[in-house]
């Protein structure tokens, strides 16, 4: 069951005390996510602690050869969560002392959450690591999963122990629109009233989504879309006669007022795009 | 491929059934899509009267057919698609009654726009006008409409069909465009259309659309508003009353365009092709009037409830 008090929050939403989980679906995913975590901590020359499971991995978020007073990275390979935590606690009181006013822990549990005799030990140091974090004014901790290769019951315990998800920063947003990136589906999350003062910025966000995938489709949440023009539907239509060939785009989730506005309009109007998911409550959890 | 659009003038029930049931055996014959779209009390006689092609003809009641004049061109137009390559040979029997005079209007413009929307669809349409209860003012009408009339025996090409631009232009000439003195104003300013949406929205629930037809409204406004910003001349503004059943929004600006008599009547192909906007707003809403000239360009959107 998921915490009934947990909150999903972009990712550079997340603050001193929180204790963070993302459920990764693949690279794409880590890259935006963990990337921004990492990237603004060290914008904000606070201290990252970098966890991997792999010894040495690819850092998300980082440009060019940051200083190794801002940025710590520890292989925890196969020792344990138990180990782990040691070595990140020793960063953090370290990093406290040389004066940082944050702190930002991430860590990789894929290979400890991989493993169910592990799990007792995992959960016992991710409640310890809780303990840490939440009274704390300077750190902050993203713990994260890559959910392909975790059994889903080990993903269900950890996404359980997290009051915080993370999510990806929006791609837009202001008061009338907010474009959030989805990796599984892939695609984009719309939410609020889109007209044509705003057809720039889904198209750039659209465009950065063709840009990064396959041929395969491409969904559009518009579960919380209450407005949307004539002209952006003329775009997205473009848009899937640009991909003539591939895979459709494809409407989850629609309200049924803009159902109804299409079904006025003629779905044949629109090639190209395709009515996904139905616009009910979504029975499984978001990770 | 061309389109034969004739009107039948008959006298009463018999009358009827032997030229339409005529026309369909011919349709089933030559092996095209044979389609009767008929009045309720023509229906059931139809039927009988066709019983033998039962399962080759498609029959659908006008009560359900002609709704919303453009809706229905969209829905032939949907029917014509369907059975492609074979071609329909419809029996289209508009209904004329309960309609206001505006109805009436968009009703007879219908039946010249066919001209224009299937000119290359290569079907045969057969409109049966009954002599005997229907009219003098529609009956006048259907010389204009029609590029051939059919009177019993005789068939003859009419010598009064007016191209569907000059009827439309023509219909349009004995509107009024009065604005009531109490209709609510929304100046559009900025190309945000939001506080237009919220405007339109309160006034269409509080006047008790369904939400899908104030729905529909605010995206048909969104559209005109959308479309004044990119080409029309400042100032602008929205315009909104109620009228008995019906509320009415107008979106002015002070641009000198105007429109053709067919603008939004002829169907784009798809979304990509011009005049997808207007042609949606058309469909959206029960009825559009366009106006233009030295004062400014007004679009008045009618929704009743």
């Amino acid at each position: 069951m998921e915490a009934f008090w947990s909150v999903r929050r972009p990712v550079s939403a997340l603050h001193a005390g929180d204790h963070a989980w993302l459920a990764c679906s693949g690279a794409e995913e880590h890259e935006h996510v963990v990337g921004a975590f990492v990237r603004d901590g060290l914008l904000a020359r606070e201290k990252v602690v970098y966890v991997a499971a792999e010894p040495e991995p690819r850092i998300p978020g980082v440009v060019g050869t940051p200083s190794p007073e801002l940025l710590t990275v520890l292989h925890a390979g196969h020792t344990g969560p138990r180990k782990a935590l040691d070595a990140v606690t020793a960063e953090v009181e370290a990093a406290e002392c040389a004066g940082f006013a944050g702190v930002r822990v991430t860590l990789d549990l894929t290979c400890a959450a991989r493993d169910p005799e592990l799990t007792r030990e995992l959960m016992a140091c991710d409640a310890a690591l809780d303990h840490l974090v939440r009274p704390s004014a300077a750190l902050s901790v993203l713990c994260r999963v890559d959910r392909r290769r975790v059994p889903p019951d080990a993903v269900d315990l950890l996404r359980a122990a997290h009051s915080v998800h993370a999510a990806p920063d929006p791609d837009f947003e202001d008061t009338v629109l907010r474009i959030v990136r989805t990796f599984d589906p892939r695609g984009l999350e719309l939410s609020g009233e889109l007209d044509a003062s705003r057809h720039t910025v889904l198209d750039q966000a659209l465009a950065t989504v063709l840009a990064h995938g396959d041929d395969g489709p491409v969904h559009l949440d518009l579960a919380e879309l209450r407005f949307i023009d004539l002209g952006a539907l003329n775009m997205l239509a473009e848009v899937a006669s640009r991909r003539a060939g591939r895979a459709p785009l494809v409407l989850d989730r629609m309200p049924s007022q803009l159902h109804e506005v299409i079904a006025t309009v003629g779905w044949n109007m629109l090639p190209g795009l395709e009515v996904g998911r139905a616009a009910v409550l979504d029975p499984v959890p978001r990770p | 491929m061309g389109l034969t659009h004739r009107a039948l003038l008959y006298d009463g029930r018999s009358d009827f059934l032997a030229a339409t049931g005529a026309f369909l055996r011919q349709a089933v014959e030559v092996g095209g899509a044979a389609v009767a779209v008929v009045r309720p009390d023509n229906l059931g006689p139809l039927r009988e009267e066709l019983a033998d092609h039962r399962d080759e003809i498609e029959f659908y009641d006008s009560a359900e057919f002609y709704r919303h004049p453009v809706r229905t061109l969209k829905a032939y137009l949907e029917l014509v698609d369907r059975v492609s390559p074979l071609r329909v040979h419809a029996v289209a029997e508009p209904v004329w009654d309960g309609h206001d005079a505006r109805q009436r209007l968009e009703w007879q413009r219908y039946e010249s726009l066919i001209n224009v929307v299937f000119a290359g669809s290569g079907a045969s349409s057969l409109c049966p006008y009954d002599r005997s209860t229907l009219p003098g003012d529609v009956l006048d009408q259907v010389r204009l409409t029609h590029p051939v009339v059919v009177d019993g025996a005789d068939e003859r090409p009419s010598d009064a069909y007016l191209d569907p631009a000059s009827y439309s232009a023509a219909q349009d000439l004995g509107r009024r465009h009065d604005r009531p003195a109490d209709a609510e104003y929304l100046p559009i300013e900025a190309d945000d259309l939001q506080p237009l949406r919220l405007f339109v929205a309160t006034r269409a629930n509080a006047h008790e659309l369904t939400p899908a037809a104030a729905q529909n409204l605010v995206t048909a406004a969104n559209e005109v508003a959308a479309n004044a910003l990119a080409h029309g001349t400042p100032p602008m503004g929205a315009w909104v009353w109620t009228s008995g059943d019906e509320i009415v929004c107008e979106i002015g600006d002070h641009g000198h365009w105007r429109p053709p008599p067919l603008t939004g009547f002829v169907p784009p192909r798809s979304a990509l092709d011009t005049g997808f906007g207007l042609w949606s707003v058309r469909l959206l809403v029960d009825l559009v009037e366009l106006r233009g000239g030295w004062g400014g360009t007004f679009v008045r959107l009618r929704v009743r409830r």
